[in-house]
């Protein structure tokens, strides 16, 4: 009896354990709204790498009154691929102390792709730090969580 | 009944695990569920620094400047005749840096630091002792520049920038004292009426024109709705028209007032001259072509015509304003032809 205690309570903290590490990494999913206010990005996790789509533009469409599309992108083929749903964070991988690293982000006015480190600086806070090849070379946007309202 | 605990905590897990892979499933979504939100615990926002298509921010920058030949005339001082001589070239690097070293939603802040010299090439040099001194030592600056913008909220905005310039005829790394540190602060209170337009009014005490001078500024950065053209300038130090080719080619017609006064040691006694400063301003021109040669890395080639605005000597870093204080010596420059190239690293 006393071993199937104590059994239970080692598998009741690993999972404790488990599960606040969860909590923890997940704490960057939501709707973030970048610093310039033009887009809102809705960070997903899909296994265990965090990405980010486009799912609002405070101008959706262009000039001609279309939605707008990748149209800055240095690959062609994907010049024509709708702006809104597109992934701009890519890969990233929590690496504690509320950073994400490793990942990419991308930014469609310019058509260029970023290394990127993620910090949740508070719960409704990330300073999004893209930069090239070595931080120093980088800018920092602060994106605020926004709260979606229900219909 | 251990293995049936075990078999069930292993069960709890794999459901958690798979009831998360669920939840992070692509599926068509309804984006119009965005429209309608609010920034968490109420927070304000605020503008940016910066209009759609504004050329990029240069990191580091490293140029080359070269003008061509011209003639110039040394009036009256003293026992001196006047002179007249030929420049066959003025030329020098030009190293700037403009790092953002606080990025946050409600304030910017850059600091970069610059190096500049011009090294001339005169004919029979040693026939006056600015041209001798100028062959022979050529004119530097070494400075920092802080720019801090403060947006107010999403509409209105202050940037204010300082630059600590250490001019002279002095040779690195033996700097001038830092007592002639020359300080040219800027203050603008602005308003960015969309992503595409801002502007702003204010002032700055300036040695554009060569000298210490007070001045009203007008900040006015615009992009045109078709995002082909724009506007990119801080009247009266420098305008711009943009040409947006594509986000990784730009060109830019427009003009630049160039201007620093220069503490000349090598002149100290001239002609009982105790304190000689040099003012050098220039009216530029110019074409500029930029183009990402490389993903960060662009190229920026520009040529146009130097015109000079001051080249007069004084005694002393006395304020003129816009009075007519006569200088120590006055001298003329002819127009010259003149390029500049360089190679930048540019910001996210």
């Amino acid at each position: 009896m006393k071993k199937r205690l104590s059994l239970l309570g080692l598998f009741s903290v690993l999972f404790t354990i488990f599960s606040f590490g969860q909590v923890e990494s997940e704490a960057i999913l939501g709707v973030w709204e970048s610093g310039s206010g033009k887009a809102r990005i809705k960070i997903d996790k899909v296994g265990d790498k965090f990405n980010g789509r486009i799912v609002w533009l405070r101008e959706p469409k262009d000039e001609s009154g279309k939605p707008k599309v990748d149209k800055n992108n240095p690959e062609e083929s994907l010049r024509s691929k709708p702006l809104l749903g597109y992934s701009m964070l890519k890969d990233f991988l929590y690496k504690g102390e509320k950073i994400w690293e490793e990942g990419t982000i991308y930014d469609p006015e310019s058509g260029s792709t970023y290394s990127c480190t993620i910090t949740l600086t508070d719960e409704n806070t990330l300073d999004v730090r893209g930069f090239i090849g070595v931080s120093l070379f980088g800018r920092t946007d602060v994106w605020k969580r926004v709260i979606i309202k229900k219909k | 009944m251990i293995r049936l605990q075990l078999a069930s905590l292993l069960v709890v897990f794999s459901m958690t695990l798979f009831a998360q892979e669920s939840d992070t499933t692509v599926v068509e979504e309804d984006f119009s569920m965005y429209d309608d939100a609010e920034l968490a615990d109420g927070a304000k926002r605020f503008c940016t620094n910066k209009v759609l298509d504004q050329s990029p921010n240069k990191l580091i920058s490293l140029g080359y400047d070269f003008q061509g030949s011209h003639d110039v005339s040394f009036g009256p001082w003293g026992s001196l005749p006047v002179s007249s001589l030929r420049v066959k070239s003025a030329q020098g690097i030009r190293i700037n840096s403009n790092f953002p070293v606080v990025s946050r939603v409600n304030v910017l802040l850059n600091i970069g630091v610059n190096y500049w010299e011009t090294n001339y090439q005169i004919e029979s040099s040693e026939s006056h002792p600015i041209s001798s001194s100028l062959q022979t030592r050529g004119l530097r600056t070494t400075g920092v520049t802080a720019t801090l913008f403060k947006p107010l909220n999403e509409k209105r905005f202050v940037l204010i920038q300082s630059l600590f310039d250490l001019n002279g005829d002095y040779f690195l790394p033996d700097f001038q004292s830092l007592s002639y540190t020359r300080v040219s602060p800027t203050f603008v209170y602005g308003w960015k009426k969309h992503d595409r337009l801002m502007y702003g009014f204010g002032f700055s005490r300036t040695y554009r024109v060569g000298e210490p001078n007070v001045i009203p500024v007008f900040m006015y950065n615009y992009t045109a709705p078709s995002r082909k053209w724009g506007i990119e300038s801080v009247f009266p130090a420098r305008a711009n028209f943009r040409r947006t080719f594509n986000t990784r080619t730009l060109a830019f017609f427009g003009y630049e007032l160039e201007g620093q006064t220069y503490r000349m040691s090598s002149l100290k006694g001239v002609e009982g001259i105790a304190n000689p400063e040099l003012r050098r301003s220039e009216l530029r021109i110019r074409m500029t072509f930029e183009r990402s040669i490389k993903n960060f890395v662009w190229l920026s080639a520009q040529a146009g015509l130097r015109y000079p605005w001051n080249f007069n000597l004084d005694d002393g870093n006395i304020f003129r304003g816009f009075g007519d204080t006569p200088y120590t010596l006055e001298n003329d420059l002819q127009n010259a032809f003149y390029f500049n190239l360089s190679v930048n690293l540019v910001s996210p």
